[in-house]
């Protein structure tokens, strides 16, 4: 599994951050290292991010690290200690996604077993989130211009309704990715009142820029013999709530 | 000509944690109009562990004195200055080589390699409002009257001059780099914080080696 450090000038900041993000994952959380504060106060000590980093590698089992950082100097002493660690096993990427966000994205993704590539990724696309719910969609959250899959031979479809009270935002996304991954299949989801989409059913991220709110009835589609299976896998999942209470 | 020697260099960082040690509230001062208010605290304790960490084992060499001095700064020092000026003196003790002297003509080498160092950290050029502006020109003043056959002492008075004048310089300058650069055109009308603590760091040089 990918390894993550997390590189802050300020350890509650750190730690409150990393409690946000495990709280996605529930019980197969990734390695995370924090590397925050300067002797009880704000700042950033390479060398103690290098011990992070360190550690972090062993724990990945060469999966490789992703280093998130909050400003300044956390980049600083992140790209130093770089430069002071060695006998890596595995590949270590500083990544330049927004603290947080990528932190959440970060999380989600490497505890589903996705590639260092794939976690990166993620982690910078976190920034177009916010943007598209917003209204201001950058290229990272812009909906995707495949061919409608409908017209498509050998293409299975489903539609169903979303129940849970505040619609498709990070927690039950992170709950419908998660499956989606596990499935041998790919699977595109479109958000059918709004016509957003189509988004792929394994990113979090794409899920969560369709702006699926409660009542709002999305398009499950998937090609080949497999896919009928994998969607009506989703579209139970998606009846139970997602893994939220949605009672009343 | 005099050669330096490693009691000159451990010197030079006593007398850098002095004179930074004074300017304490300066700095920070400095530091609170455009920046967040720590450099002064900030590389008071980190000065004050390398000549903590200098008295209790001083290395024979110069490269053995600044690979210390350096690393102590990056773990001490906690803003972005640990990671610069930790960087400036490891790269200056890459440069410096394992002996106890060094001419002024590889003490001049060293401090290019120093300042090549914090350029390639944190990617400043020249007129971006950061302690490059100092210390770029101090470089080139140091190399030049080594060229026109000065001797060590009168190289280091000249960066100093020229580190306070680059220093001097930055006031009107819009910050491109750094905490700084978040208040865009507010951060004019100020002097940089790390221009202003390598100039003192430019003349605790001079004072080093002018007493022999």
């Amino acid at each position: 599994m990918v390894a993550l450090v997390v590189v802050s000038h300020s350890e509650p900041l750190a730690d409150a951050a990393v409690e946000l993000a495990l709280q996605m994952v529930g019980d197969n959380p990734p390695p995370i290292e924090v590397a925050a504060g300067n002797d009880g106060g704000l700042g950033t000590d390479a060398l103690a991010v290098a011990g992070a980093i360190q550690r972090a590698d062993a724990a990945s089992n060469g999966s490789g690290v992703l280093v998130l950082t909050d400003l300044g100097s956390a980049v600083l002493s992140s790209e130093m200690a770089l430069e002071l660690v060695d006998d890596l096993s595995s590949e270590v990427r500083l990544s330049r996604a927004p603290f947080v966000e990528g932190l959440v994205a970060a999380v989600v993704q490497a505890s589903i077993g996705r590639s260092l590539e794939a976690v990166e990724a993620e982690a910078v696309a976190s920034v177009g989130v916010k943007a598209a719910q917003l209204g201001s969609a950058p290229d990272a959250a812009e909906p995707r211009t495949d061919s409608d899959p409908a017209i498509r031979d050998g293409v299975s479809e489903r539609e169903c309704e979303i129940i849970n009270p505040q619609g498709l935002h990070a927690r039950p996304a992170a709950v419908f990715a998660k499956a989606a991954a596990d499935l041998p299949v790919e699977v595109a989801v479109t958000n059918l009142d709004t016509g957003a989409g189509p988004a792929a059913a394994d990113s979090m991220l794409e899920l969560m820029s369709l702006g699926v709110r409660q009542g709002n009835r999305i398009r499950l589609s998937a090609e080949g013999p497999e896919g009928k299976a994998a969607i009506d896998t989703l579209a139970m999942l998606i009846a139970d709530g997602l893994g939220e209470s949605t009672g009343g | 000509m005099a050669d330096v020697d490693v009691d000159q260099i451990a010197d030079w960082l006593g007398r850098a944690k002095d004179v930074i040690s004074e300017q304490r509230a300066y700095l920070t001062e400095l530091d609170s109009a455009i920046g967040d208010a720590d450099h002064g605290s900030n590389l008071s304790r980190g000065f004050t562990a390398v000549v903590d960490k200098l008295a209790s084992s001083t290395p024979e060499t110069i490269s053995g004195v600044l690979k210390s001095s350096g690393m102590t700064l990056v773990s001490t020092v906690g803003g972005a200055s640990g990671p610069l000026y930790g960087t400036m003196l490891l790269r200056m003790a890459g440069a410096a080589g394992d002996t106890a002297t060094i001419t002024p003509e590889r003490l001049a080498a060293a401090l290019r390699a120093g300042l090549d160092g914090v350029v390639a950290r944190g990617k400043a050029e020249l007129g971006d409002k950061t302690m490059v502006d100092a210390l770029g020109p101090a470089v080139s003043a140091f190399e030049q009257s080594i060229a026109d056959g000065k001797d060590a002492s009168a190289a280091a008075e000249a960066g100093a001059a020229a580190a306070a004048a680059g220093r001097d310089a930055t006031k009107p300058l819009i910050a491109r780099k750094g905490r700084a650069s978040y208040l865009g055109e507010r951060s004019a009308g100020h002097l940089d914080p790390g221009a202003a603590s390598v100039t003192l760091l430019l003349g605790a040089l001079a004072a080093a080696l002018s007493e022999r």
